[in-house]
């Protein structure tokens, strides 16, 4: 079931490198392709947990796995970002890129999710799983950037906020009536 | 010497012959007149190149847009306008002119003939591309408009019709205000690299690259190329432009390409070429520093971005 889940997760990945050799802006596409995979799958983690408080559904044990696939993808945005958008020109990235704050809210996500991805294992998962409330923080940044990154915002980014919305609302709702977070 | 295309000649024939006919008042010639299909191939001087650009393919520089009216989407225009009638099209000549009038696109084609300008084209987006556009010279049209000596800047209007645009449709929801209005100081307008265009590849622009008739300014940043125009005004005071309504913050009036000036959330020292995995580096006034650096002497491009 897990093995399902990743290749369907992933199968967007596939169709991207099929469709790269004609993409009319091979980098734009790519950027858009792992960025929207990794606020959907972040949106998704967000998922079981309400799912079981909501409609009693336990689906707790597939959280992790889209929680790492959705840094997979976030990984290969900044991948992007480095080595197709910047050429590795890390003189450009440090002195001109990460000031601007589109880049560094979406560089502070990503860390929050390399982090979280780094004690996703059993023995540190035990000893800071209470930091991986951090996702919260990291989703509102990942939306600000996806906001951001666009000119005028559309209808992909204000529905991830939509969605975001409704599944913190959801936390917030649980918080206040008392029940396991 | 101004010699009309004989295609050109032929077709404003059976036009002028049709609208007669149409003057007398039938409703079923005037059906004809709506529904005569536009020639869509144009006559006209092709550019030697000096500058040895490939253009990219018409693939490519028809299927990847901006036209907010349409769609904030790259793609979704090109399905979305498929239907727009664009002829007959008028354009307005207003403002400190001489003269104020309408003219039909096929009018200012018979007036102006028809020349081929390789172009490169750079999106603020940090994308470029290389446009063989046909059309002519904006000092042209002006010579032809006289402009009195009020006219210190030449204001652009995108056609506002919502039964053409969806967006122009959709009130407090449009992604932007409309219509779409840019601007160029007079020097910048009459400099020879500024460019009316009609069509590209030997063919009429397609309504998702701003058909009938555009503006290209070569020199700067590809939102100031103002497509789908309704009017032209001659005017006294710097019009604010869309973006800068938007946005002062992050788009100017001038939006001069230049590698060196960021826009505040990316870098702009390089491009994207369409079809490219790899990037370019960006050239200063888009690479046509020599034509037009003059007409920015001693100003301040970081503060007039």
């Amino acid at each position: 079931m897990k093995a399902l889940l990743v290749l369907l997760a992933l199968l967007p990945l596939g169709l991207a490198y099929y469709k790269l050799e004609s993409a009319i802006d091979p980098i734009k596409m790519l950027y858009n392709t792992t960025g929207i995979g990794a606020i959907t799958l972040l949106l998704l983690s967000l998922v079981p947990s309400s799912c079981k408080r909501v409609c009693g559904q336990n689906f707790l044990r597939y959280r992790k796995t889209i929680g790492l696939l959705s840094f997979a993808y976030a990984f290969l945005h900044v991948s992007v970002f480095v080595a197709l958008d910047s050429e590795f020109d890390f003189i450009t990235i440090f002195e001109k890129s990460l000031k601007k704050p589109f880049i560094y809210i979406g560089t502070i996500a990503f860390i929050i999710l390399l982090f979280m991805a780094l004690t996703s294992f059993k023995k540190l998962f035990a000893k800071l799983s209470k930091y991986h409330k951090a996702v919260y923080l990291a989703l509102a940044l990942a939306l600000l950037h996806s906001f951001w990154a666009q000119k005028v915002a559309g209808m992909f980014e204000y529905s991830v906020v939509a969605v975001g919305l409704v599944l913190l609302g959801e936390r917030v709702w649980a918080w206040q009536n008392k029940k396991p977070l | 010497m101004n010699i009309t295309p004989e295609a050109l000649f032929e077709a404003r024939r059976h036009f002028l012959k049709l609208g007669a006919g149409a003057l007398v008042s039938s409703t079923a010639i005037s059906q004809l007149l709506a529904e005569t299909p536009l020639d869509m191939s144009l006559t006209y001087t092709p550019d030697p190149n000096p500058l040895k650009l490939s253009p990219n393919t018409l693939e490519q520089i028809t299927n990847y847009v901006n036209f907010y009216e349409f769609s904030t989407d790259k793609t979704a225009p090109v399905k979305l306008s498929q239907k727009m009638k664009t002829d007959p099209w008028s354009v307005g000549f207003f403002g400190d002119i001489k003269t104020e009038q309408m003219l039909r696109v096929d009018e200012l084609i018979v007036k102006f003939g028809l020349e081929e300008r390789i172009y490169r084209f750079r999106c603020v987006e940090g994308w470029s591309m290389v446009v063989p556009w046909i059309g002519f010279p904006l000092y042209k049209l002006l010579d032809y408009l006289e402009p009195n000596s009020k006219a210190k800047y030449v204001k652009f209007t995108t056609r506002h019709d919502p039964s053409l645009f969806p967006d122009q449709s959709k009130g407090i929801f449009a992604s932007i205000p409309h219509p779409y209005v840019e601007g160029l100081r007079m020097d910048e307008a009459r400099n020879p690299l500024t460019f009316i265009a009609v069509g590209m590849y030997g063919k009429r622009l397609l309504p998702q690259n701003g058909a009938p008739i555009r503006l290209v300014v070569p020199w700067k940043y590809g939102f100031k190329s103002i497509k789908s125009l309704d009017l032209i005004e001659c005017v006294e005071t710097e019009p604010l432009n869309t973006w800068q309504a938007i946005d002062a913050k992050e788009y100017g009036f001038y939006a001069n390409v230049n590698p060196a000036v960021d826009h505040p959330r990316w870098t702009q020292s390089k491009e994207r070429l369409l079809g490219k995995l790899t990037k370019q580096a960006t050239l200063p006034f888009n690479g046509y520093e020599k034509e037009v650096a003059s007409l920015y002497a001693g100003m301040d491009l970081r503060k007039f971005f």
